[in-house]
C-alpha cells in the first residue's frame, strides 16, 4: 500500500490530508488539473472537472502525467473508472485547433475528421464558421473566436487556441520597487499568467492582487485597460499604480460615470461599460476602438453578463482576471474560464497567511435571541419580509454596542444590508454611515479619515464590500448580509485581512438571530468560511460580555 | 457413408445389430480399472447415483442426457471427428467407419490425429469398436472400426457438422417439397439440365442427389448462377438452415428471366429447399459439395490465439483493488440501509423500481450498480427474504460484518462462484419467458428486476468456472512481459470457449459479458486483465488470494478527522462499528475510499433521539477524533441538545403508582425491592425494569397487595428476529466436475463384484431397472427407424396384460404412437403401461420394460 497524502474518490473529488509530510508536494502536483473546492483545516478537497482537465492540457500536461500523479500520491487504489474518464476527457482537448492561416486568416483545423463533421453540424456553431477549405479545415469569422471557443467547450470539444495575441500599442511601464519588493507569490502569479497568455489569478483578499496586475503590465509594457467594480476602486487602482510603477498621472486615465479619459492605461468601471442607452452600449467602443495589449478584469467573479459578451470578442487580446474567490453565486465559473482563460495561479489562503502577508482572521458568529414580540412578529410575517425582520432585530443593536465598547480603540467596521438599520446604528454609535447615496467625495474623505485613525468606527453598506482598501480595520461586525451570499462573506472578511502593524489577528463578528432564516443563511455562509479554512466559532449573545 | 440410411443390408448376426448397449457393456467390462476411473472422472453423471452393474453403466452412458453432457465437454476437433463419424456410420445397420475412412472427409487432418481423437472418444464411452462393414477389403478391414453410441443421433441434432439433410429425407419429412419436387425435376430436365427425369418424389430426390453429388458437378451447375449466389451460399457454409423472406415463393426455371435473383435461382433448381414460410435448408449433398466433398474443412488441433491488447500490471492491480474496496464499502452501506429499512418485494417477486431508486439514492450510485450489488448481497446470504413480511432483511448476527475485509471479499467471491444467480442479468430485457410460470414474470414485463426469479441460471457456476479458467489460460499463454498483462475481452474469451467447448458456446456467449462485469466488480478482472487474485482463484488457491489482498488492503481505521465545517472525514476504511455509530449522528457524503460525515442539526437530533446525550456524543467524538473537537461542532451539539427532548422517553417494564407518596418513598429506600431497580419519575410514580408480574410478586412478598393493570405481559415483536437460519460463510467448492475418489472406488468394487451381491433396487442381472428401460427404448427406437414390428405386453385399464404386435411410429412425451396391423388403426399407448418389448422379427427378446 502506498502512503500518500491523497485519497482519490470515485465521485471525482480528491482529498488532500494537509498534515501529511508530502502534502505540499502533492498539492503542487495536482494543482494544475484539479480545482480546490474546500480547504478546511485537515482535509482539503479538490475536484476533477472536464474544464480543469482541459486547462491542464492547455498548459501542456497530458493524461499520462495526470494519471501518474494520481497513482503516485494516492494512498488507496484509484477508482479505475475515474482514470478512464480522465484519459477520455483529456483526449478530447485539442482535436480541434484554432490557427492563423496566411491565406484564409483564422481557421479551425483538425486531424480527426469526424469531430469536425460533428461540430460543423451543430446548429449554434454553424453561423460562426465560414467556408470549408478542405476535409480538415474550415474558416472561422475572426470576430467569433471567443463565442466559438465557448460553444465548443459546451459541446465537449474544446479547441486549442493557437492563433496567438496582438501586442497592442507598446507603452513602457516599469515597476518602481523602492522600499518594497514584489512578493514571491505575486511574481510567480504574474509569470504564470504571462507564460500562459491569458487567465485568472486567484489570491485571497488583502494578498495584493493589484500588484500582480502591475507586474503583468510591467512585463507587457503595452497599453492596458483595467476594468474595476466601482469608482472608489478605480481611484485606489490609480493611487496604487502611481505609487508602485513608473506611470505618471498623465498616463493613467479614469473612465467612469464622472470622468471619461482615455490614456495609455485606462481604468474603467463595469458600470459605465454596461450602461445601456437606446438599446446600445455607448461606452463599449472604449474597448473595441483602442489597441489594448492587455485587459485586466478586477474581481472577475463579479463580471456582469454584457462584459462576458464583450469579452468574447476580445480573444486576440491578453486577458488577466483577478479574484479572491472563484465562487459565483450564479454558477457561471465556466464562462470565466472559457472566455478569460484558465486559472493560472491559485495560492491557498493559509500559505500566504503563514508567510505573514495577510493577517490571520478570527470569525465569530454571535447567536442573538429575538425578544418575544419580535418572535411573534416574525412568525406572522409574510415570507418575503421574514429575512428582513430577523436580520434587523432590535436585539442586534444592543450586541453591536457591547462589541463596539469591547473593542474600543480598534479600527472597527459595522457592515449591513439594510439602510434603516445602518442609519440607526450610526446614530447609536455616533459613527458616520457610508451607503449608496453617499457621494464619492464624501466616501473618499471618510475612508481617508478612517485610514488615518481620525475615525475609529465606520458603518458601511454593501458599497464597501469590494476593493476598498482599509488596511487598519481590524474588527468588523456584520449585522445583516445578502441572504446566503458566500462571496459577499468572503469579500467582507477580506476588508480585514491586510496585515496589521502589530501582527494582531482580525476579528470578524457575524450577528445572527437564532431559530430564524437568518441562522439558515448564516449556516451557509459559515460553512463556506470554514471550507475556506478560516477559523470560526459560535457564541451566544449573553456571553459577549465575558468572552475574550 | 453419408445418407446411407436405408440402403444397407438389414440382415442380422452382425455385432452392430446386437444391442449397442450390450456391446458397450461388454467393452466397459473389459476395461482396466484405471480406464474406468478416467471415464468416471470425465463423466461423473455415470455413477451418480451409483450403478449396479456394467449393463446399467452402459445404458446410462448411452442415455441421451448423459451423452449430451459428455458432448459439452468436447473441444472442436473432437466434436468434428465425432460428427464425421456419425455421418459416416449407421448404428441401425452396424455400418462402421475407421480413422482412415474419416480422414478423407476431414482434410487437414492426419490419420494418426483422427485415430487419437477416436481413441479419446472411446475412452469417454461415446464411441466403441465395431466390426468393419461387409465387403470391406481385407487390408482395410484390419483397421479399427468404430460406431458412435446410439443416442448420438438425437443429441447432435438434425444438422450434424452443420450439414443439411439428404434430399430423400427432405422428401420424406417436408410434404410441400415432396409435392413440388417431381415437377421441379421435370422442369429442370426439360430445360436441358443434365438430370434424370423422375415420376415419384423419391426418384426425384435421388435424381437431385445424384446431380449435386460431387464438387465438380456443383461447380458446373453454379457456373451459370447469377452474381451474389456464391456469397449467399457462403452464408450456409457452417449451418444448413437459413432465414429467407417468402421462402415458399414460386420459383421455376421455366419462368425465370435474365435478372433472376440468387434465392429464386437456387430455389428453382432445388439447391435450397423451403422448410416453412421463412426458412430454407441447404441439402446434404449440396453442402458437402460446397465444402469440396469434405465434411469438415476447418480442422485444426491448435486453439485459435486471439490478438490481445496489453495493460500495465500497476494499473491492473490498482483497478482490482479499488474495485474490491469499493464493492465492500458499498456492500456495508447496503446492509446498513437494509437494517434501517428492509427492502419490500413486489407481489410477483423481486424488488421494485421504487425500492431500487430509494436504495440507489441512499448509496449514491446508479440503479444498475445497485441491482448488481443487491443480487450479490442476496447470493452471498448477506440479506435474505423474510417470509412473514415478504421483505429482504439482514439476518441477525451476520458474521460477515465483523470479518476482515479480505475475508469478506472471499465470502462474496465464493458465493458468487457457486451461485446460480446471475446479477448482471438485472436490468436486461427478458427474452424467452416461456419456461417461467406466469406468477414469476417480472411486473415491469420488459426487464429483469433484481432478486426476481428471472436472474437464475442453473449453469452459471459452471460457466463462471470455465470463463475463469479460460481467462487464466489465455493470460498464461500471453505471458507477462515487462510488467504488462494481456487485456482479455469478451470476444477473446468467447473465441477460445467456442474452440474448447463448442456445444457450450451459446451459453457462454449469453453470459460472458455479464460474468466479466461481475468479475470486475469483485476485482478478479482489473483494467481488462485477469488480476493476480483472479489467477489465484482460477488455480483454486484462495489462500494465495487472501494473502495478496491482506497485504494491500489496509486495516480498519479507528479515528476520524473533525473539522470546523462540521464534517468528520474518515481518511480510509473505517471500523464498521464506528461507522455505524457515526451514521447515527451524521450523514455520509461522497463516494470512494474516504467518507465524509456531515453533522447537522437534523443528524444530531437523530442521535439524541436514539438515546445519546450531548456529553455522550462529544465524548464519542473526542475518543475517535485524531484532532480536537472544533468549537462550532461542540456548539452545534450542545445547542441542539438544549432544545431537544422536552418530552422524555425512557425504558421501563412496569410502573408502581400510589397516592401514598410515603409508601413509595419507603419502597424506594428499602433494600428489599432493590433488585427491581425502582426509579422515581414523579412523586406518585415509580418505574421498574422488571416485568409487572415480577414486580407484583416482590411487592406481595413485602406484604403489600398490588393491583396489576393490564395483566398481560407486553409482547414485543421485533422484526427480523424470528427463527432465521444464520448466513453461513460460504465455502466454495468448484462445481462438481469430478466425483470423489471414494465414490469412484466404491463404484468400481460394486461393478467388479458383478453387482449381484449388492442389493441395489433389489434387482439383479443386467436387465434391472435403468438397463431394461434403456434397452427397451433402444429397441423401440430402432423399430421406429427400421419400421419393424414389435410385440409387447401392455397392461390395460383393468390390470390385465395383453400381448400385442404393432409397428411403432414415434415416441415422445411418455407416449408411443403405434400402428396396429391387425386392426389397421393407429393408437397411442402410454409407455408406463408397456411391460416388455420384443422385436417381432428378431430372436433375442427384450424384456422387463418397467410397468
Amino acid at each position: 500500500m502506498n502512503d500518500g497524502p491523497l485519497i482519490v474518490q470515485s465521485d471525482k473529488t480528491i482529498l488532500l490530508e494537509v498534515d501529511h509530510e508530502l502534502a505540499t508536494e502533492a498539492r503542487h502536483a495536482i494543482a494544475p488539473f484539479a480545482e480546490l473546492e474546500r480547504a478546511p483545516e485537515h482535509m482539503h478537497s479538490y475536484r476533477l472537472t472536464p474544464l480543469g482537465l482541459w486547462n491542464a492540457r492547455a498548459a501542456g500536461l497530458d493524461a499520462e502525467k495526470v494519471l501518474d500523479t494520481l497513482l503516485k500520491y494516492s494512498r488507496f487504489p484509484v477508482p479505475h473508472s475515474l482514470l478512464i474518464d480522465v484519459e477520455e476527457t483529456m483526449s478530447r482537448y485539442g482535436r480541434l485547433r484554432l490557427e492563423k492561416d496566411p491565406q484564409h486568416g483564422l481557421v479551425m483545423r483538425t486531424d480527426d475528421y469526424p469531430v469536425l463533421e460533428e461540430v460543423i453540424r451543430a446548429k449554434k456553431i454553424q453561423p460562426l464558421l465560414g467556408p470549408r477549405i478542405d476535409g480538415e479545415t474550415v474558416v472561422v469569422h475572426a470576430s467569433q473566436r471567443g463565442q466559438l471557443k465557448q460553444l465548443l467547450l459546451k459541446i465537449g470539444w474544446p479547441a486549442e487556441d493557437l492563433a496567438g495575441y496582438v501586442d497592442g500599442t507598446p507603452h513602457l511601464i516599469a515597476l518602481n520597487e523602492d522600499g518594497w519588493k514584489l512578493r514571491p507569490y505575486q511574481q510567480m502569479a504574474s509569470d504564470n499568467f504571462w507564460s500562459g497568455g491569458s487567465g485568472v489569478v486567484v489570491l485571497p483578499c488583502g494578498a495584493g492582487k493589484t500588484l500582480v496586475g502591475a507586474a503583468a503590465m510591467a512585463t507587457g509594457s503595452t497599453t492596458t485597460l483595467i476594468l474595476v467594480t466601482n469608482t472608489v476602486a478605480a481611484r485606489q487602482w490609480k493611487d496604487e499604480l502611481l505609487k508602485r510603477t513608473s506611470l505618471t498621472e498623465d498616463e493613467i486615465g479614469e473612465y467612469s460615470g464622472a470622468v471619461k479619459e482615455v490614456r495609455p492605461v485606462t481604468i474603467a468601471t463595469y458600470q459605465v461599460l454596461t450602461m445601456k442607452r437606446g438599446g446600445l452600449y455607448p461606452h463599449l467602443e472604449l474597448v473595441d476602438g483602442n489597441d489594448w495589449g492587455l485587459i485586466i478584469y478586477d474581481e472577475v467573479h463579479l463580471l456582469p453578463a454584457p462584459i462576458f459578451r464583450m469579452t468574447a470578442d476580445l480573444q486576440a487580446r491578453r486577458r488577466l482576471g483577478l479574484t479572491a474567490t472563484l465562487v459565483r453565486e450564479d454558477g457561471r465559473e465556466g464562462e470565466v474560464f472559457s472566455l478569460i482563460g484558465p486559472k493560472r495561479y491559485d495560492a491557498p489562503w493559509k500559505d500566504i497567511e503563514s508567510q505573514g502577508y495577510i493577517a490571520p482572521a478570527d470569525c465569530v458568529e454571535v447567536r442573538v435571541d429575538l425578544p418575544k414580540d419580535e418572535r411573534v412578529a416574525y412568525a406572522m410575517a409574510e415570507d418575503t419580509d421574514k429575512y428582513r425582520l430577523c436580520a434587523t432585530s432590535e436585539s442586534k443593536t444592543r450586541v453591536v454596542e457591547q462589541l463596539v465598547s469591547r473593542h474600543a480603540g480598534e479600527q472597527l467596521l459595522v457592515i449591513g444590508q439594510y439602510i434603516d438599520q445602518l442609519d440607526e446604528l450610526g446614530e447609536r454609535l455616533k459613527a458616520p454611515v457610508i451607503k449608496g447615496d453617499t457621494s464619492v467625495k464624501v466616501r473618499q474623505k471618510l475612508f481617508d479619515a478612517f485610514r488615518a485613525g481620525e475615525i475609529q468606527t465606520l458603518v458601511v453598506s454593501k458599497v464597501a464590500n469590494f476593493s476598498i482598501d482599509l488596511p487598519e480595520a481590524s474588527v468588523a461586525i456584520q449585522v445583516s448580509g445578502s441572504f446566503g451570499s458566500r462571496q459577499e462573506e468572503a469579500q467582507r472578511l477580506g476588508r480585514l485581512l491586510r496585515p496589521k502593524k502589530d501582527g494582531r489577528s482580525a476579528r470578524f463578528y457575524s450577528l445572527v438571530a437564532r431559530d430564524t432564516l437568518d441562522q439558515d443563511f448564516a449556516a451557509k455562509r459559515q460553512r463556506f468560511l470554514a471550507e475556506q479554512g478560516y477559523a470560526y466559532r459560535i457564541m451566544d449573545a449573553k456571553d459577549v460580555e465575558t468572552a475574550d | 457413408m453419408p445418407g446411407g440410411a436405408g440402403q444397407e443390408s438389414r440382415t442380422g448376426g452382425n455385432v452392430g445389430l446386437m444391442s449397442l448397449i450390450r456391446a458397450l457393456s461388454k467393452e466397459l467390462e473389459a476395461r482396466s480399472d484405471n480406464s474406468l476411473r478416467a471415464l468416471f472422472d470425465a463423466r461423473p453423471d455415470l455413477i451418480t447415483p451409483p450403478v449396479p452393474d456394467f449393463g446399467a453403466l452402459a445404458a446410462r452412458a448411452s442415455a441421451r442426457l448423459s451423452v449430451q453432457r459428455a458432448l459439452e465437454r468436447l473441444n472442436r476437433p473432437q466434436m468434428q471427428v465425432l460428427e464425421t463419424l456419425h455421418l459416416c456410420t449407421n448404428t441401425d445397420t452396424g455400418h462402421s467407419a475407421s480413422a482412415a475412412g474419416l480422414r478423407k472427409m476431414i482434410p487437414g487432418s492426419s490419420g494418426a490425429a483422427v485415430e487419437r481423437i477416436l481413441h479419446t472418444l472411446q475412452d469417454l464411452a461415446l464411441v466403441h469398436r465395431a466390426d468393419p462393414p461387409h465387403g470391406t477389403p481385407e487390408s482395410a478391414a484390419k483397421q479399427r472400426h468404430y460406431l458412435p453410441v446410439g443416442s448420438l443421433k438425437d443429441v447432435v441434432g438434425i444438422y450434424p457438422a452443420g450439414l443439411g439433410r439428404s434430399y430423400t429425407e427432405l422428401v420424406r419429412l417436408q410434404p410441400a417439397f415432396a409435392q413440388r419436387v417431381v415437377q421441379l425435376v421435370s422442369e429442370l430436365h426439360r430445360s436441358g439440365v443434365a438430370i434424370h427425369d423422375a415420376t415419384t418424389p423419391m426418384e426425384a430426390a435421388l435424381a437431385l442427389q445424384h446431380w449435386t453429388s460431387s464438387p465438380e458437378a456443383l461447380n458446373t451447375i453454379l457456373s451459370t448462377a447469377p452474381e451474389r449466389t456464391t456469397a449467399l451460399l457462403a452464408r450456409f457454409r457452417n449451418w444448413a438452415m437459413g432465414a429467407v423472406p417468402q421462402a415458399q415463393r414460386k420459383a421455376s426455371i421455366t419462368t425465370e428471366g435474365s435478372d433472376v435473383g440468387p434465392v429464386d435461382w437456387l430455389l428453382a433448381r432445388g439447391l435450397l429447399v423451403p422448410l416453412d414460410a421463412a426458412h430454407v435448408e441447404l441439402p446434404h449433398s449440396v453442402g458437402l459439395s460446397l465444402r469440396g466433398g469434405a465434411i469438415i474443412n476447418d480442422f485444426t488441433l491448435q486453439p485459435p490465439v486471439p490478438e490481445l491488447g496489453r495493460t500495465s500490471a500497476v494499473l491492473r492491480r490498482n483497478a482490482a483493488l479499488s474495485a474490491i474496496s469499493e464493492t465492500l464499502r458499498l456492500m456495508g452501506e447496503l446492509l446498513h440501509a437494509v437494517r434501517e429499512q428492509p427492502l419490500a418485494t413486489l407481489r410477483s417477486g423481486g424488488v421494485g423500481v421504487r425500492e431500487m431508486r430509494r436504495l440507489a439514492e441512499l448509496l449514491r450510485i446508479d440503479q444498475q450498480q445497485t441491482g448488481l450489488l443487491l443480487e450479490l448481497a442476496a447470493l452471498a446470504g448477506l440479506i435474505r427474504l423474510d417470509v412473514d413480511s415478504s421483505s429482504w432483511v439482514q439476518p441477525p448476527q451476520l458474521e460477515w460484518l465483523v470479518l476482515p475485509r479480505q475475508e469478506q471479499w472471499l465470502w462474496l467471491v465464493n458465493a458468487w462462484l457457486a451461485s446460480e444467480r446471475v446479477p448482471s442479468l438485472v436490468g436486461q430485457p427478458i427474452n424467452g419467458t416461456r419456461g417461467v410460470p406466469a406468477a414469476h414474470r417480472s411486473a415491469s414485463g420488459s426487464t429483469i428486476i433484481a432478486l426476481s426469479a428471472e436472474a437464475q441460471r442453473p449453469d452459471a457456476p459452471l460457466v463462471r468456472k470455465r470463463i475463469l479458467e479460460i481467462l487464466h489460460e489465455l493470460t498464461v499463454e500471453a505471458g507477462s512481459a515487462d510488467g504488462t498483462a494481456p487485456v482479455l475481452d469478451a470476444a477473446a474469451v468467447l473465441q477460445r470457449a467456442e474452440w474448447a467447448q463448442p456445444r457450450m458456446a451459446r451459453r457462454f456467449s449469453s453470459m460472458i459479458r455479464g460474468v466479466l462485469a461481475e468479475a470486475e466488480l469483485l476485482g478478479l478482472v482489473g483494467s481488462g486483465a485477469l488480476s493476480q487474485l483472479g489467477s489465484a482463484l482460477a488455480e483454486d488457491q484462495p489462500e494465495a488470494a487472501i494473502a495478496i489482498l491482506g497485504e494491500h488492503l489496509p486495516a480498519a481505521l479507528s479515528h476520524v478527522l473533525l473539522q470546523a465545517d462540521l464534517t468528520a472525514v474518515a481518511p480510509g476504511y473505517l471500523d464498521p462499528g464506528l461507522t455505524e455509530k457515526l451514521l447515527v449522528m451524521a450523514d455520509a457524503e461522497g463516494q470512494g475510499p474516504a467518507t465524509i460525515y456531515r453533522f447537522s442539526e437534523g443528524s444530531i437530533k437523530r442521535a439524541l433521539d436514539t438515546g445519546y446525550d450531548a456529553a455522550g456524543i462529544l465524548e464519542f467524538l473526542r475518543d475517535h477524533s485524531a484532532t480536537a473537537v472544533p468549537q462550532p461542532l461542540q456548539y452545534l451539539v450542545e445547542d441542539t441538545s438544549l432544545r431537544h427532548g422536552r418530552l422524555r422517553v425512557g425504558p421501563a417494564a412496569s410502573f408502581v403508582h400510589s397516592e401514598d407518596e410515603g409508601a413509595l418513598l419507603e419502597l424506594l429506600s428499602g433494600p428489599t425491592a432493590a433488585h427491581l431497580k425502582l426509579e422515581k419519575i414523579a412523586p406518585t410514580v415509580l418505574v421498574s425494569s422488571a416485568p409487572p408480574r415480577e414486580t407484583a410478586q416482590v411487592l406481595r412478598t413485602l406484604g403489600l397487595s398490588p393491583a396489576v393493570d393490564g395483566a398481560d405481559e407486553p409482547v414485543v415483536r421485533l422484526r427480523g428476529t424470528q427463527a432465521a437460519q444464520d448466513a453461513h460463510r460460504p465455502v466454495y467448492t468448484a462445481p462438481r466436475m469430478a466425483p470423489g475418489t471414494e465414490e469412484v472406488e466404491a463404484q468400481l468394487a460394486v461393478l467388479r463384484q458383478g453387482g449381484a451381491a449388492v442389493g441395489h433396487r433389489g434387482a439383479s442381472g443386467d436387465h434391472a431397472g435403468e438397463t431394461g428401460t434403456q434397452l427397451g427404448l433402444e429397441a423401440l427406437q430402432r423399430a421406429i427407424r427400421l419400421k419393424q414390428r414389435i410385440s409387447m405386453n401392455v397392461v390395460d385399464g383393468l390390470g390385465n396384460a395383453n400381448l400385442e404386435t404393432v409397428v411403432p411410429l414415434s415416441v415422445s412425451g411418455g407416449r408411443v404412437r403405434v400402428f396396429d396391423p391387425a386392426r389397421e388403426t393407429e393408437r397411442v399407448l402410454s409407455i408406463h403401461r408397456i411391460i416388455d418389448i420384443e422385436a417381432a422379427e428378431e430372436t433375442a427378446p427384450v424384456k422387463d420394460f418397467p410397468a
